[in-house]
């Protein structure tokens, strides 16, 4: 006898949902992935590897993994002392923290590239004193890091946050009963216990990291062959009307954004394996 | 290793969790914290292990000061009521790791922890478990290597939080009597808290029990049941009968002298009444209510006035007595123990 469960839906409402939603990401999502690489090739492929070989285009793509090279550490350092102070430790303005950290999702990317230009601009408020002592943070690399940085931050420690509170400390508080140290209980115990968590935030914020636009146009300036990363390098070659060049890099930043979920597929499917083998069920007591 | 806990204060914000708390634990002992939940016994666990530091008072260990040294540096064995086994660690790393975190110089070469490792989980009676991850064991194979952890570093003292509170019945009785036994092995001064008055009363040689924040009465299992300090204590160890003495004058006066005047409470245990058919000096008439044999014992509902009564008979005397509902009866009580309605009194002595 065929079961019925009471919130089974009728065939055709289910095929007609799977339907819309395949649709929409087929319309929304896959033509244009299509799109890039058709007019990436469309000139054959000799002209698309002669767009990636130009040498900005190469500057562009080696401006990019440097920055992410650079952010990456520091999202993973803030991440795992903020989502560590959040989890463990019970403290005043704990909340504002929390809200805080969220920050950077609630601002236009824009605005982010703004506020970085009111404080080390020319007129901003660090200004005068960086030029002084010829500092160039606005229009350059250091600028550009700072920002991507304000945009990533959230990953890790978003990622972390739950996981950790989730786990509890009971198993650090056994570590250091153990007489382990602060270090030892940290690598020997809580970082294997929040690795794919961390992979997973760090993957996140890598994919933000070398597709962010908005506040790092703001803070570069466009000099090319100094200060373009993949995106903004795309952007000027699109005004130029070099339709080649310009998808030719897209493609690049698709097949990373491919990479990434990939990546973060694997990663996923690593945590629920996990979580599953901790929550199977137990055998029976075996007496002996 | 002795602990001497003196005048110890902790406040969660307006919440008093430990309200002065003073306790003795001698070498070799094993102590239980016992009482409800939210009565401060896990907290003065932590302060004892360093988890939570005591907003006044000291902790030392054999007379020495040891408030303020840290956790790790105890030398104290913790046992989590939820076994706080590394996950992804094996049976035997988790065993090994108080020994592999030791500074270089103390620590043992590897053959010397592989078989200490291998003693600790023989004495667990869990050898056959050293390659498995904490996942694939059952909840009480958990806690025997948590307990097998703990113990690998030596320790001086053992502290128990709930250790068998998440352990199915039949497989918290066999973990109570083997900690016992393993107890008495080490040499070792064991404190475990629990809100389990069975457990307690079977497995320490000595109870403090405790509420809001303050020890209630320390003393053997024996003492602390036969004869409870104070109203608490009765109510928390077992089922018993509260009478008033302006209700019930001829039980509740008895003993407590020249309060007779004031208000005054005494508390008899179900099993310490016994039950007449006919009447007899100072007995309180009843009507019976119910009657239920569970196990090896009868208990007896009945009514006086409009106060429930339990009684617990031996199933011998019950089948002498062969009681039917309504049946009007006299109620005897052997020990009684009266209380004013505040403070505790003197004891009341046996029998009327």
């Amino acid at each position: 006898m065929k079961a019925h469960r009471a919130n089974a839906e009728p065939r055709w409402v289910r095929l007609l949902l799977t339907g819309i939603a395949l649709g929409f990401l087929g319309l929304f999502l896959g033509l244009p992935l299509i799109a890039v690489f058709i007019e990436a090739l469309a000139a054959g492929v000799p002209a698309y590897l002669a767009a990636l070989a130009d040498s900005e285009a190469r500057h562009a793509i080696m401006l990019t993994l440097l920055i992410a090279l650079i952010v990456l550490p520091f999202n993973i350092l803030f991440g795992v002392a903020a989502a560590w102070a959040i989890a463990r430790f019970e403290f005043r303005g704990k909340s504002l923290l929390v809200t805080l950290i969220d920050l950077p999702f609630a601002v236009s990317p824009v605005v982010a590239g703004m506020l970085f230009i009111l404080l080390f601009g020319a007129r901003g408020l660090f200004g005068p004193w960086l030029s002084d002592h010829d500092f160039r943070i606005i229009f350059a690399v250091p600028g550009m890091v700072l920002a991507t940085m304000f945009i990533t931050f959230p990953f890790v420690a978003r990622e972390l946050i739950p996981l950790m509170q989730s786990q509890g400390k009971d198993e650090e508080e056994a570590a250091v009963s153990l007489g382990a140290s602060g270090w030892q209980m940290f690598w020997r115990v809580t970082l294997p216990n929040i690795k794919w968590g961390l992979l997973y935030g760090v993957i996140l914020a890598n994919a933000r990291a070398m597709g962010e636009f908005g506040a790092v146009s703001v803070v570069s300036g466009h000099i090319r062959g100094e200060t373009n990363t993949l995106p903004l390098h795309v952007e000027i070659l699109y005004n130029e009307y070099n339709a080649v060049g310009a998808f030719a890099a897209a493609s690049v930043l698709a097949l990373l954004a491919l990479v990434t979920l990939v990546a973060k597929s694997i990663v996923e499917w690593r945590m629920q394996k996990e979580t599953e083998m901790l929550e199977a069920s137990l055998p029976p007591e075996k007496t002996e | 290793m002795s602990i001497e806990i003196k005048n110890v204060v902790k406040r969660f914000g307006s919440f008093v969790a430990l309200d002065d708390i003073s306790l003795d634990i001698p070498t070799g002992e094993l102590v239980a914290l016992l009482g409800p939940s939210g009565c401060g016994k896990t907290t003065l666990l932590r302060i004892i292990a360093g988890m939570e530091s005591a907003d006044a008072g000291e902790v030392s260990f054999s007379g020495q000061e040891a408030t303020h040294l840290h956790a790790r540096d105890r030398n104290v064995g913790f046992v989590f009521q939820h076994y706080a086994l590394f996950r992804h660690m094996t049976v035997f790393e988790n065993v090994a790791f108080g020994l592999r975190v030791k500074a270089k110089k103390q620590r043992p070469a590897e053959a010397e922890i592989r078989k200490r490792v291998m003693d600790l989980l023989g004495l667990v009676q869990l050898d056959w478990l050293a390659d498995r991850y904490p996942s694939q064991l059952s909840g009480g194979q958990r806690q025997r290597i948590a307990l097998a952890r703990a113990l690998a570093v030596e320790p001086k003292v053992l502290l128990l939080d709930e250790p068998f509170g998440a352990l199915d019945t039949k497989v918290r009785k066999e973990l109570r009597r083997w900690l016992r036994r393993l107890h008495d092995e080490m040499h070792i001064s064991s404190v475990f808290v629990t809100h389990d008055q069975e457990e307690a009363l079977e497995v320490a040689d000595r109870v403090v029990v405790m509420n809001h924040g303050r020890i209630e009465q320390i003393g053997s299992p024996d003492e602390v049941y036969s004869n409870p300090a104070s109203p608490f204590v009765y109510q928390f160890l077992g089922n018993v009968n509260v009478f008033h003495n302006r209700l019930h004058g001829e039980w509740a006066d008895v003993g407590s002298g020249a309060e007779a005047d004031g208000k005054a409470l005494s508390f008899v245990r179900p099993h310490d009444i016994d039950i007449e058919h006919a009447p007899v000096a100072g007995g309180l008439e009843a009507q019976v209510q119910d009657v239920h044999a569970i196990g090896p014992v009868v208990r007896v509902e009945l009514l006086h006035g409009s106060e429930l009564v339990e009684v617990e008979l031996t199933r011998e005397r019950a089948d002498v007595l062969t009681l039917s509902n309504g049946q009007r009866v006299w109620l005897k009580p052997r020990q009684v123990k009266v209380f004013a309605a505040e403070s505790p009194l003197e004891e009341a002595g046996s029998g009327i």
